[in-house]
């Protein structure tokens, strides 16, 4: 559409842009353009920057003496003015006709897309405003006052239809009236006809006069009642501004509002904000200067930002003093939707959102029924639970007869109440609630105090039981650790160096790398230490050893054990030591020997004589107890060092055999020799190891020489008079002053090292016992061969034995089976094919020398993969082959890949293994798997009415 | 003090010598009863009716995968202790001889003196059969333990409903007969004979003649797999699937002679039992034995494997008797002796091991248990029969019955040994109370329930493992040798007619409308036939002239 396209682009300013749009409809007005433009250019930008200026100055001539009655009054002028513009426009329009019949056709759309375009202009104002907004303004500003009523003629009431008006309805157009004012000028600046025509369009302003302005007044009544009578003030003055109208001044003034819209317009643009922000901060910045008809707001057309406006002028008025009551001017009608349409977003997503766990649960239910339960006539009602039954639930004739039955025999629900009342009934009846909690706080008293020996009684009876002990053990060696600590916190414990060498020992096991997961090996593993740093790669290897073994252990295979020894002490962390046990017990013991020496409050029942002599009975018999029971612990411990003093306990205690542990690695060493000679013939398990599994337990760091140092001189260090006895009758120790604490932290020590022996002598454990069953497992098949003779009790029966072994015996079965099994191995096995040819690229026959066939012997040769001895499924199998052939037909039943959703090759295994089949499961199971996923009952089903979960 | 660890005594639970007693995995914290209860019971029940060890199911990343996997352990939790409830239902209850003194052996007690005791029912499972005259007789049951099928060596064969004492046919076939087996019910059996096996039906009608069998000496039947396997003298294994007569593989054993055979029921592996004292584990998807094992040191009399397929007893000529656990393939029990060598042995559905050996039939109790973790020697039998001159020739048990039928020179016996067969047979399985209707019905389900014979392996739950050779590997494994085929050859030798199968072809691919490769060439083919075709059209038109042209002829 031509016509369309040459009102594309009307305002640009190029005079390229106005030929290329040298439509039918255009024509005419392009070439005024382009007259006035050279002209009108460089007045433009100063009056753009004159403008501040002229409306600072009107401003000052203005607002002061107007009222805010002559600004509502303004307002309407300026629809007045609008009006003219609309007859103006249709008259125009006749006159295009000849020339452009297409605007004619659809003149509505025209104005669509004017608006459009004006709406255009706002948005990107300063893409076009510096030349020709600017210079259509200076155009306007020159062209007199002749020009200037059509400067304003164009309203937004015609640029928009009445559709638009729904369309655009948030919208608001500041440069709307300008702009449209201004094309208009410019087209009409050299057309008489047009000139005519707008005399006519004058009439008709006449006739239309008064309509505008009982739409104002309309309006106004519709919005504010209270404010009837100004309207109505103002309607009557509309006219007297109608008779005005041509007047210079006025109109002067509304040439400089025109401008100030358009500068307006262009600050808008600037901020990039909405029309409507801008005027709310201006009108709300500079309210008490300007007002805002300065503000060039007088000229909008748009009814609700008028609307607004008009708001705002009555704030204005009703300002006074005293209060200070004022409503915030509303939001645009834009951004109030806006808030309310993410209000109701939010408020949908939150409704929404109540669904999702349902939704939720039944995505993953297994199975779901429809109807649903929760609209079931009988929802809520737990067909499960029986209900207790009284008179008013009781509802057949069964029931109720029951009940009038066990009501006869007095087991009814009201015959129980009523007991219960009774009791209640007596309780209150005799003392008041003080004296009785008296009377059993004395009670209980009293009870206490004659109980106290039977308590101590009980109290050993539990030191005797194992389950205590076993109870508490843990307890225990929190505590003392806690002792331990404090005494090092309180210093009292030893030396700083000492103290030292523990804080370097416990720094080096974490920065060591035999734990694997510790912060500084990861460091250390990151920094890529084992490059350079021995110790690193020691630990490394060390650990890797440990995995090694372990691994080994939990394939059920012994391993080599002697090296492993050195770090068995550290791999149990927890277990049982059973002198930290004994030492805790005569702990215990002690406790309830003391018992009874605290002071007993004497009541009057305990000063009778028989009493006083039962207790008397009762605590020569705890006596008696607490001395057999630290008998039997001194004699069991003794017993223990008994046995420990040939593999030398004692000597530890002593402090003899660390102090030679610390000297010197090789010492160790050739106590581990002795520990693995010991181990070999041994005889008992436990607590063996000693110089090295101390030394172990200790030196827990890859740093073997250095930490054993440190650990000697740790071990040797509270070797000072005071251990001795402490190590070594510690059942006699009193905790009485220093000296008994240092001795304390002694045994604490001790009873650390015995844990660690125990510790270290468990694991060794295993090697025995397979040791010992392998002897006992042949020494059982002996005894089963000889059971198998016994149950032969026949002679004959031995004889055909042995005849038949005679009879075999030229067959070597065995011999022959091994044989055949040991070449099937060799087939399996992984070979090398030496393909070489011979004659081909070297010499042969005759006169070749060994040297040349051996050099070109293996040139090629192909590796063919099979199974090593080794991994062979028979390895360990005695008179047994297994095949290791894979079996092709079977591969057609394998998975080729894992499926999707599986991670493991377990998980999808196990995901195979649960059958279906009635045969396999029982039928409930069975109707469970094969239940569909979806059952709908017949009926009308209900959509869920709420959520369920 | 004892300080060996032993499975019965471990070390854990053995006092050490300073009083002290090591318990390993304390439990510390306090459970309710209940919860005690709920937990040995599930331990119970996954014992029993597990189906392997359960996956961590907290290491899985994804979170749709863990909820799916803890569902299914959940299911097979569930599973698992349905199944141990449903034992509730199990109501029949299978019971032993059991001495009241020291004194007294069960082994001592006779059959006449159980007969006295129990009752009539019962009472009439043990009789005898005199069939003195045509030779030493092998004994088969029916699956559900109804029919009887006796094959006597000089030719004689009969099937009986045996408790009610009806004959159902009775043949004298006068050759040598090797061996008898009832198919997968006691309407059809198939009978090996002097040089072919034959297959009759219940009436003794000769339906089929097998004649790849050759000289067969021993039969199985797979009752799943559908799937007669033969063994014949010369040592050819044969498998021959008896509901389409399609044989599915012939191998030959290349170890001489065969002597024994049995079937593991668990996996449908078959065991032989060679000249050199080895048995060897078959399949019909390979060509060599899957394992084999050396079992005695003379040639192996007789085979059994137990209903589960965890023991397998073999009896050598060497007097011995072995007991081998065949899911790691070690002997469980050095060996035990017989008097003289066994001629058979046989395994009940509750364990009890029949072994004939000579005149005398030896019933074992308890020489495996799968409860127990390291199997004990048994000092003495559980009973003893025979001894009364007829050497036996095969003890067979009866199926869900406290029956053992035994075959020997002079007939067959069937005596009454409490505590043999299952007390809770399963009729979804096998019904020994079945009517025609169900015989028919469970004959179809059968056969749509069908095995296929690769599926056969030592592992049964292999189906829908995860393969792991490498791609490479598969790769390498493709027969890449294998010459294309050609698909004009392909149609050209299916064309019977002139060039009607190319034309029948394309017609029943233009209905399918799937264009591959194979249509594609098709399609030119034809092309180029039409062209041709035109082509002499052509010329023939072109003889005749143009006035003629018209009646030139088209084929």
């Amino acid at each position: 559409m031509p016509g369309r396209q040459a009102h594309g682009r009307p305002l640009l300013p190029t005079a390229a842009a106005a030929g290329a749009g040298g439509g039918s409809g255009n024509k005419k007005p392009s070439k005024s353009h382009t007259k006035h433009f050279k002209k009108s250019r460089a007045k433009a930008t100063a009056n753009a920057l004159d403008a501040f200026a002229r409306a600072a100055e009107q401003v000052g001539a203005d607002s002061p003496a107007r009222g805010v009655r002559r600004r509502a009054l303004d307002d309407d002028d300026d629809e007045q003015q609008q009006h003219p513009g609309k007859r103006q426009r249709r008259g125009e329009d006749d006159v295009e006709d000849f020339d452009d019949g297409d605007e004619d056709l659809d003149g509505g759309e025209r104005r669509k897309k004017r608006a459009r375009r004006e709406q255009d202009g706002e948005d990107g104002f300063d893409g076009f405003s510096d030349d020709d907004g600017g210079g259509s303004d200076s155009e306007e500003w020159h062209v007199g006052v002749g020009g200037e009523d059509e400067d304003s003629e164009l309203d937004s009431d015609e640029a928009f239809g009445e559709s638009d008006e729904e369309r655009f309805e948030g919208f608001g157009f500041a440069g709307s009236s300008s702009k449209g004012g201004r094309k208009r000028g410019k087209r009409k600046g050299g057309d008489e006809e047009e000139e005519e025509e707008q005399g006519e369009g004058e009439d008709d302003l006449e006739s239309l006069g008064s309509d505008a302005i009982d739409l104002a007044t309309a309006l106004d009544q519709l919005s504010e009642d209270d404010e009837g009578e100004e309207q109505e003030g103002s309607g009557s003055e509309e006219e007297d501004e109608e008779s005005s109208d041509a007047d210079d001044e006025s109109e002067e003034d509304e040439d400089e509002s025109s401008k100030l819209d358009a500068l307006q317009s262009m600050i808008a643009g600037f901020a990039g904000g909405d029309d409507e922000e801008g005027e709310q901060q201006t009108g709300s910045q500079s309210k008490p200067k300007l007002s805002l008809k300065d503000l060039g707001l007088a000229g909008v057309k748009d009814p609700h930002i008028k609307r607004a406006l008009r708001l705002m002028n009555k704030e204005e008025k009703a300002v006074k003093p005293g209060s200070s009551k004022k409503l915030d001017v509303p939001l645009a009608k834009r951004q109030q939707d806006r808030l309310l349409r993410s209000a109701a977003y939010e408020k949908t997503n939150e409704t929404l959102g109540r669904w999702v766990e349902t939704v939720k649960h039944n995505r993953r239910a297994d199975h779901l029924v429809f109807p649903l339960a929760q609209n079931a006539h009988d929802r809520g009602l737990d067909g499960a639970e029986l209900m207790p039954i009284n008179q008013k639930t009781s509802g057949t004739e069964l029931e109720q007869t029951i009940l009038a039955i066990m009501e006869e025999s007095g087991l009814g629900p009201s015959a129980k109440a009523e007991k219960k009342e009774e009791g209640d009934g007596t309780g209150k009846g005799g003392l008041s609630q003080a004296e009785l909690k008296e009377i059993q706080r004395q009670r209980r008293r009293e009870r206490e105090l004659h109980s106290r020996e039977m308590a101590r009684a009980k109290r050993i009876k539990k030191i005797k039981s194992k389950a205590y002990r076993r109870i508490h053990r843990k307890e225990l060696l929190r505590e003392q650790e806690a002792e331990h600590e404090a005494a090092l916190a309180n210093g009292e414990l030893d030396s700083e160096d000492e103290r030292e060498a523990l804080d370097r020992r416990r720094a080096l096991e974490r920065v060591g790398t035999r734990h694997r997961e510790s912060k500084w090996a990861k460091l250390g593993k990151k920094a890529g230490r084992a490059v350079w740093d021995e110790n690193f790669r020691a630990g490394l290897t060390e650990m890797a050893q440990r995995k090694e073994e372990l691994r080994r252990r939990i394939e059920g295979r012994t391993g080599g054990s002697d090296d492993d020894d050195d770090d068995d002490g550290s791999d149990v962390l927890d277990a049982s030591g059973e002198g930290d046990n004994r030492h805790r017990l005569l702990a215990e013991l002690e406790r309830a020997a003391a018992y009874e020496e605290d002071e007993a409050p004497q009541s009057k029942l305990m000063q009778m004589k028989f009493m006083q002599r039962g207790e008397e009975l009762r605590k020569k018999e705890n006596d008696e107890a607490i001395a057999e029971l630290r008998r039997q612990l001194d004699s069991d411990n003794e017993a223990a060092s008994d046995e420990e003093m040939e593999i030398g306990r004692r000597q530890y205690g002593m402090g003899n055999s660390a102090a030679a542990a610390s000297a010197s690695t090789a010492a160790v060493k050739k106590a581990k020799a002795a520990d693995s000679r010991r181990s070999a013939n041994s005889s008992t398990a436990i607590g063996r190891p000693e110089p090295t599994s101390q030394t172990q337990t200790t030196t827990q760091v890859e740093l073997q020489s250095s930490a054993s140092a440190a650990a000697g001189a740790w071990a040797a260090g509270p070797a000072p008079p005071p251990v001795p006895a402490a190590a070594g009758v510690w059942s006699q120790v009193e905790p009485s002053g220093r000296k008994s604490r240092k001795a304390s932290k002694a045994t604490a020590e001790e009873v650390d090292i015995s844990n660690a022996v125990t510790l270290s002598s468990k694991p060794s454990k295993p090697k025995h016992t397979s040791h010992d069953a392998a002897t006992v497992s042949a020494e059982g098949n002996e005894a089963h061969d000889s059971d198998d003779e016994a149950d032969l009790h026949l002679p004959m029966a031995i004889r055909d034995q042995k005849l038949i072994e005679r009879a075999f015996a030229g067959e070597d079965v065995h011999g022959q089976f091994e044989e055949e099994k040991a070449e099937i191995e060799r087939e399996d096995d992984e070979k090398e094919i030496d393909n070489t040819l011979p004659g081909w690229g070297s010499w042969v026959g005759e006169g070749v020398s060994n040297r040349e066939k051996r050099r070109h012997q293996g040139r090629f040769i192909t590796k063919v993969e099979g199974v090593k001895k080794r991994d062979r499924k028979d390895f360990r199998l005695k008179d047994v082959i297994i095949s290791e052939k894979r079996i092709k037909k079977n591969d057609k039943y394998l998975a080729t890949g894992l499926p999707h959703p599986f991670e493991s090759q377990q998980q999808y295994e196990r995901s195979l293994r649960l059958p279906v089949g009635p045969e396999w499961v029982t039928k409930e199971t069975f109707q469970d798997a094969t239940k569909p996923r979806v059952i709908v009952k017949q009926g009308i089903i209900a959509p869920m009415s709420k959520p369920m979960y | 003090m004892d300080t060996t660890d032993t499975v019965d005594a471990p070390l854990t639970r053995v006092e050490q010598p300073n009083g002290a007693l090591a318990i390993n995995n304390a439990r510390t914290e306090f459970r309710s009863k209940a919860e005690l209860d709920r937990i040995r019971r599930y331990k119970q029940a996954q014992k029993a009716y597990g189906r392997g060890r359960r996956i961590d199911v907290k290491s899985v990343k994804d979170k749709k995968l863990r909820r799916n996997l803890t569902n299914l352990e959940n299911k097979y939790k569930t599973a698992a202790l349905k199944a141990k409830e449903a034992e509730i239902l199990l109501e029949n209850t299978s019971g032993f001889l059991e001495p009241e003194t020291e004194l007294e052996r069960t082994y001592r007690v006779r059959q006449d003196e159980i007969q006295k005791e129990v009752g009539l029912e019962v009472a009439q499972k043990r009789f005898e059969l005199k069939l003195d005259a045509l030779g030493p007789y092998v004994c088969e049951y029916s699956r559900n333990g109804r029919d009887l099928i006796l094959a006597g060596r000089k030719g004689h064969v009969a099937t009986m409903d045996w408790r009610e004492g009806k004959l159902g046919c009775e043949l004298q076939l006068a050759e040598t007969v090797r061996d008898a087996r009832f198919l997968h019910n006691n309407q059809f059996f198939a009978v090996a004979q002097k040089k072919y096996v034959y297959i009759y039906d219940a009436n003794g009608v000769e339906l089929h003649c097998l004649k790849k069998h050759v000289e067969v000496s021993h039969m199985e039947f797979l009752p799943y797999h559908f799937l007669l396997a033969t063994l014949s003298i010369s040592g050819q294994l044969k498998y021959q699937d008896t509901s389409t007569g399609q044989i599915v593989a012939e191998i030959p054993t290349k170890l001489g002679t065969p002597v024994s055979l049995a079937q593991n029921p668990y996996n449908a592996i078959l065991h032989v039992g060679q000249q050199n004292g080895t048995v060897t584990l078959w399949s019909p998807n390979s060509s060599d034995p899957l394992v084999k094992l050396l079992a005695h040191r003379g040639p192996v009399r007789s085979l059994a494997v137990d209903r589960e397929g965890r023991y397998m007893v073999s009896a050598g000529q060497d007097n011995r008797m072995a007991i081998w656990d065949i899911r790691n393939f070690k002997e469980a029990v050095s060996s035990y002796f017989t008097r003289s060598p066994a001629s058979s042995v046989a395994i009940s559905d509750t364990g009890l091991t029949a072994v004939g050996w000579g005149t005398k039939t030896t019933i074992w109790k308890g020489l495996f248990s799968k409860e127990k973790p390291v199997q004990e020697k048994v000092q003495s039998p559980y009973m003893t029969w025979g001894g009364e001159g007829q050497s036996i020739e095969r003890v067979r048990w009866c199926p869900f019955e406290d029956v053992l039928g035994i075959g020997h020179n002079q007939g067959f016996s069937s005596i009454v040994v409490p505590g043999a067969g299952e007390a809770n047979y399963d009729a979804l399985e096998v019904n020994p109370f079945e009517t025609k209707k169900q015989r028919q019905e469970g004959e179809i389900k059968g056969l749509l329930n069908k095995l296929q014979p690769e599926m056969i392996a030592l592992d049964p739950n292999f189906i829908g493992n995860l393969d792991l050779r490498s791609e490479k590997q598969r790769q390498a494994d493709r027969d890449l040798d294998a010459p294309a085929v050609d698909i004009a050859q392909e149609i050209r030798n299916r064309a019977r007619g002139k060039n009607t199968a190319l034309k029948k072809y394309l017609r029943k691919q233009r209905k399918k409308n799937i264009i591959d490769e194979k249509r594609l060439k098709v399609e030119e083919m034809y092309k180029e036939m039409q062209e041709k075709k035109d082509e002499k059209h052509k010329e023939r038109q072109a003889e005749l002239g143009p006035a003629l042209a018209r009646f030139a002829r088209k084929e």
